[in-house]
């Protein structure tokens, strides 16, 4: 009894600690782009007003944030799998990209069938998997730093589509170099009529979030992962075979990206383009990050920072300010998550916080 | 605690230049006045400790394990900062803040773990501790260390690779470079630790050496008998404290052991059962070191159930190698490990445990536990995929809980509960951790290194006790240790290791402790 | 006819060694920070800091130097920043590197917009050239291929030996090296760790700085936040190739300078209705060429032993 009173205190401490982290990161990265906005002559207030306006100020507007937060969940649980072991993949983008590509010729190739859409899913995640089996191995087999070669594999993967999408797999109907129309049964169909919002967001929130979720914490996978995460070597002395373990976790990763891709294919875009992703697989790191490699915190950071993906378009347009304020706080937001854990040191020291 | 600090201060405030304790006719050269040293964890260290070290002397520090001498030397030599106290150097107050600092007074220590880079040179090395800018000369240095080995007879090759020398010699580089550093007070810290008695002998001629240069050597020892043979004086510490500093010829052995230990004696009773069937067999095994070395060149023996094998060497010797070959943490190159006639040469880790050898790893720290994980979590790391703990890949909590919150009583591990993560503990706790994993799975073969490192008296005997207890129980047990007085207290057979081979084999009747010490040092027996 | 082809392949040459200079600078810079012990994976986004801070600088002055001084600047500010992170701060390198590069792309991205209005498309009206070093230049072939280059390949070529005296040969490198092997042991013997691994990182944010903005002004001469199109991290596998020796990474900047110069090269040699979606094909082999090159060249290898671990003193 007592016992148990002190673990789920323990635990809530731990949990206290990281929310103090996300709040101390959030509220540093909001506090310095405020201070943006007033040098470039906007009032900060009406600012994240209209952010937050844009992202939640009817059914539709929120419907879109939805439709954002998809990919950016699918992409950053299989990242959060992926830190938690301390292997650093960097890699999502390209990862979403084969997905999404091989989930489009899947759909392309096999028409309108009742299995399409399933095949399709099922082909996007073993594409993003494979692709990202290549710096699995290195990493597992050979040693070598999976930071290098999963960012460089982004580009091999993205000139590659280019390159697919300009000649092989160009659609004759259009100008653009982008694939031909998937059929109707690769369609993921839409849940709220008049929105964009699609099932992919019940397969990211109520399939993939739950899943992550049980594998981190509840198996011995999960188990596998922070150990070989925390101290690799006490891991391969306890057993483990950390190899395995750190190929096991990017690949998931890579197909949770690639799963990503298609589901972006098949529910918004219906063709593959070269411009598919807005750096999805990048805002991703940011998202894992903040999240603090928990899966419910994962999908509240995925929340925020879609809102703030969408938000930010209907700022910029009512204060003439200019496109990526996005981007800007999702970079001083990844510095901060980092430095929080500093704050939080600095501020037990002088009294001021007490965790 | 703090009433007695704040009279020392105002009493004594003259400026000592002679000690009451003082032998005539010599001259002080350095007087430590009442240190105080608690650590944030609530240890205290030091507890208003005075000694005085004379120009000329080898001044010996006794005391075992968490006696406080490493705290009382680490604050002489600037890596510690006191909480209280006075350090005077030929009766001048100083105040040590850096090790720096007490190199430039004249003070240099040689800790137990040296502090040099294995893969520079012996003149690289030092040169890193000369006050050097610009260009880099190496010749200069290299001709400074020539004049200074010249003076003291000591031979060594500026040019060789610190990770190529043989422990002995990597200690005479750190003793060479606080010379060349001009120092004159050494703090030598448990030097012989690491050093088998051969190079022993040739160390304390090094001293007797350093002493007639009228140098002033600090001896930190746990072992009676070495501050015997080496000191001028000897200080007791015991608890934090100084007991007592005696003149070495006016002691003896018992009078010293008694005053190290009070009214404890070791009650371990070492029973040597006859020995059953083999359990582990290797043979003809050749494993590779870190650098693509040949480490371990074809080793074979056998550990039968029901005995302790010990592995007798120097570190460095191929030791390491040959337990990471059995414990499947390296690869044999050749040769087989078989263990009950199953072979599992080059078998992962996994299969290895499944089989029954537990691991006490050397390096704890690193190697033994996860730090930031708990201590549930840390206890299961062998058995996790097992039942109760996991089934079909689920990991049941409760389980873990019950068999942690047991093995925390019945081990003694000091945490408040299962769930605290494991560096919140202290370092005697943390091995009473992996001791309690490695002993309470059931395995068969126990390959224990260094077991009993890092650990005082008390808790080393309870050590020794479980594995006393294992061996009646048939457990065989493979331990390897530097520390050959605990090598000899519980093995029953010994082997001597050199340079990755066999070299002797001593039965528990037959043993002679000198011929072991030269097989250990490659000499023919 | 043979003469032809006989300046082409003189062309090409020079073209593979000017593709070199960015890599070359950039992979001796992490050299010098890695041999102290730091893994430096911000340097892609110290590249495009810099490369942003360098176009700025030369577009509202007009004067292409005072781009650079400003490149310079911002690679040193940026690098510096990372120092701050892992030096003082003491955290995870890597995570540190990924930071600085999500920080500095949205930045960039941020800042260009804010300075030119959607669609406004600013160039530089002129580039850093070739500048013939008098005589030499007119040695036969040679002359070309070497002595008719930008500033940039001369100080690229320059640092190599100058970076590995320092390294090797001075007291400074000594005490780099000893803080890269085990910088516990550096700070007992009273090397004062932070104030290398700062000194270390300045002299990178120099040479990346130098690489960064070279891309804008004497490459390109328009700015993209793609613009340094993973340089930097083929940069941090070159010094791995090269095995943390300044003439390893020279050797491996010329590998990969002349794989990028070929794919260009090739791709001008392509006619047809494909050609250019075949040269875009060839624009991931320099990228390929390099994973490549990881895989038979990077495995297992031991660099300075305490490259990318923290260091604190308590």
């Amino acid at each position: 009894m007592e016992l148990e009173r002190k673990r789920s205190l323990a635990l809530s401490k731990g949990t206290i600690r990281s929310l103090y982290k996300a709040g101390i990161s959030i509220g540093f990265a909001l506090l310095l782009t405020s201070v943006l906005f007033l040098l470039t002559g906007a009032n900060p207030f009406l600012a994240f007003y209209y952010i937050f306006a844009g992202a939640f100020g009817n059914v539709s507007l929120a419907a879109e944030t939805l439709v954002r937060t998809t990919p950016i969940l699918l992409v950053s649980l299989g990242l959060a799998i992926s830190f938690r072991c301390k292997v650093w993949n960097i890699g999502a983008e390209g990862q979403l990209y084969m997905g999404a590509m091989l989930g489009t010729i899947t759909a392309v190739t096999l028409g309108n069938t009742p299995l399409t859409l399933i095949i399709s899913l099922l082909v996007s995640i073993a594409g993003g998997l494979a692709w990202a089996s290549v710096p699995a191995f290195m990493r597992a087999k050979l040693g070598i730093n999976e930071v290098i070669t999963t960012f460089l594999m982004n580009y091999v993967s993205i000139y590659l589509i280019q390159w697919l999408l300009a000649f092989p797999f160009r659609s004759p109907d259009t100008l653009f170099p982008e694939s031909a129309q998937i059929p109707s049964s690769a369609v993921l169909p839409v849940l709220v009529p008049y929105t964009r919002l699609h099932l992919g967001v019940i397969i990211a929130l109520f399939v993939a979030l739950p899943l992550v979720h049980f594998l981190m914490m509840r198996t011995t996978f999960g188990y596998k992962l922070k150990a070989v995460g925390e101290n690799p070597e006490a891991a391969r002395y306890g057993g483990i075979n950390v190899g395995r373990t750190m190929f096991m976790a990017l690949i998931i990763s890579g197909a949770l990206a690639g799963l990503a891709g298609f589901v972006e294919v098949s529910g918004i875009q219906f063709r593959m383009r070269p411009s598919l992703s807005p750096g999805y697989g990048y805002t991703g790191i940011v998202v894992a990050l903040l999240g603090q490699n928990n899966p419910v915190g994962v999908a509240l950071a995925s929340i925020f920072l879609a809102a703030i993906f969408n938000g930010s378009t209907t700022m910029s347009r009512a204060l003439g300010q200019p496109q990526g304020v996005v981007d800007f706080i999702q970079g001083v937001l990844v510095i901060f998550v980092l430095a929080s854990e500093y704050i939080i040191r600095y501020l037990e020291r002088k009294g001021v916080l007490k965790v | 605690m703090l009433t007695p600090l704040f009279f020392l201060k105002r009493s004594r405030v003259e400026v000592p230049t002679t000690q009451a304790d003082q032998p005539p006719g010599s001259e002080l050269a350095l007087y430590v006045k009442g240190v105080n040293k608690t650590y944030p964890n609530g240890i205290v260290a030091n507890r208003d400790v005075s000694i005085s070290i004379m120009k000329g002397e080898v001044h010996a520090i006794l005391g075992e394990n968490g006696a406080g001498k490493t705290t009382l030397v680490k604050i002489i030599s600037g890596c510690l900062k006191p909480d209280s106290g006075e350090i005077y150097i030929d009766g001048r107050r100083v105040e040590i803040d850096s090790p720096l600092k007490a190199v430039s007074l004249g003070i240099g220590m040689v800790h137990q773990h040296f502090t040099l880079i294995p893969s520079f040179t012996v003149a690289e090395n030092i040169a890193l501790s000369l006050p050097l800018t610009g260009r880099l000369s190496l010749d200069q240095v290299k001709e400074r260390i020539r004049s200074v080995s010249e003076a003291l007879n000591l031979k060594i090759d500026p040019d060789a690779r610190i990770e190529q020398l043989p422990v002995g010699l990597r200690q005479r580089v750190e003793i060479l470079r606080l010379l060349c550093q001009d120092v004159r007070i050494l703090i030598l810290d448990e030097p012989t630790s690491v050093l088998t008695p051969i190079e022993v002998e040739d160390l304390f001629k090094m001293i007797r050496e350093l002493k007639s240069k009228g140098k002033s050597i600090i001896i930190i020892t746990h072992k009676v008998r070495e501050a015997l043979t080496i000191s001028d004086r000897v200080t007791i510490m015991r608890g934090g404290r100084v007991v007592k500093t005696l003149t070495t010829k006016e002691t003896n052995e018992s009078e010293l052991a008694s005053l190290v230990v009070e009214g404890f004696c070791p009650s371990l009773k070492i029973e040597h059962v006859r020995r059953g069937e083999p359990l582990l067999i290797v043979k003809d095994l050749r494993v590779k070191g870190d650098r693509g070395e040949v480490a371990v060149k074809g080793v074979s023996f056998v550990l039968h159930s029901g005995e302790i094998l010990g592995v007798a060497g120097v570190a460095g010797n191929g030791q390491k190698e040959l337990v990471e070959a059995i414990t499947g943490l390296r690869k044999a190159d050749s040769g087989t490990i078989l263990v009950r006639n199953f072979d599992l040469t080059n078998r992962s880790p996994k299969t290895i445990i499944k089989n029954g050898i537990a691991y006490i790893p050397e390096d704890r720290m690193r190697r033994g536990v996860i730090l930031t994980m708990s201590v549930s979590e840390n206890l299961v790391l062998k058995n996790f995929e097992d039942p109760p703990y996991s089934k079909k890949m689920i990991m049941d909590k409760e389980a873990m809980e019950r068999s942690a919150s047991e093995l925390i009583t019945k081990f003694g591990i000091k945490a408040s509960d299962p769930w605290i993560s494991v560096n919140s503990l202290s370092g005697g706790n943390i091995q009473k951790l992996v001791v309690a994993r490695e002993l309470s799975n059931g395995a068969s073969i126990l390959v224990a290194e260094q077991p009993t490192g890092g650990l005082d008296v008390k808790a080393s005997e309870g050590v020794h006790q479980k594995m006393m207890e294992l061996k009646s129980k048939g457990v065989g047990i493979l331990l390897v240790s530097a520390d050959l007085d605990e090598i000899l207290k519980l093995s029953d057979r010994i082997l001597v290791i050199f340079e990755g081979r066999i070299v002797g084999e001593f039965s528990r009747d037959n043993c002679d402790m000198k011929k072991i010490a030269r097989l250990m040092l490659g000499a023919s027996a | 006819m043979i003469e032809m082809e006989w300046a082409l392949i003189i062309g090409f040459i020079a073209a593979g060694i000017r593709t070199s200079a960015p890599l070359m600078l950039a992979s001796l810079g992490e050299t010098i920070v890695e041999r102290g012990g730091i893994l430096n994976l911000g340097i892609e986004g110290a590249m495009l800091i810099s490369a942003f801070t360098g176009f700025m600088g030369a577009f509202l002055s007009g004067n292409l130097w005072i781009g650079l001084l400003m490149a310079i600047l911002g690679g040193i500010l940026t690098v510096i920043t990372f120092g701050i992170l892992v030096v003082r701060i003491n955290l995870d390198q890597v995570v540190s590197g990924l930071a600085i590069n999500l920080l500095a792309a949205g930045l960039c991205l941020y800042f260009f917009r804010l300075a030119f209005s959607q669609g406004a498309f600013p160039y530089l009206s002129e580039l850093i050239g070739p500048y013939p070093i008098p005589l030499l230049s007119q040695i036969p072939v040679i002359g070309e291929v070497l002595f008719n280059q930008t500033i940039f390949v001369y100080v690229g070529i320059v640092s190599v030996p100058i970076t590995y005296y320092l390294i090797f040969k001075t007291s400074y490198g000594l005490k780099l090296r000893s803080v890269g092997e085990d910088p516990l042991v550096a700070s007992y013997l009273g090397i004062e760790v932070s104030k290398i691994r700062y000194t270390a990182l300045i002299l990178e944010g120099i040479f990346v700085g130098m690489a960064g903005g070279l891309l804008c002004l004497s490459m390109f001469n328009v700015f993209d936040t793609r613009i340094v199109a993973a340089r930097g991290f083929v940069a941090v596998s070159i010094v791995i190739l090269g095995r943390w020796n300044p003439v390893g990474a020279f050797a491996g900047s010329l590998l990969f300078g002349f794989t990028e110069a070929l794919s260009l090269w090739i791709g001008t040699f392509l006619i047809g209705p494909e050609s250019a979606s075949i040269s875009q094909l060839l624009s991931l082999l320099p990228y390929l060429v390099t994973l490549i090159a990881l895989l038979i060249g990077g495995r297992r290898v031991r660099g300075p032993a305490a490259l990318g671990s923290p260091f604190s003193k308590e």
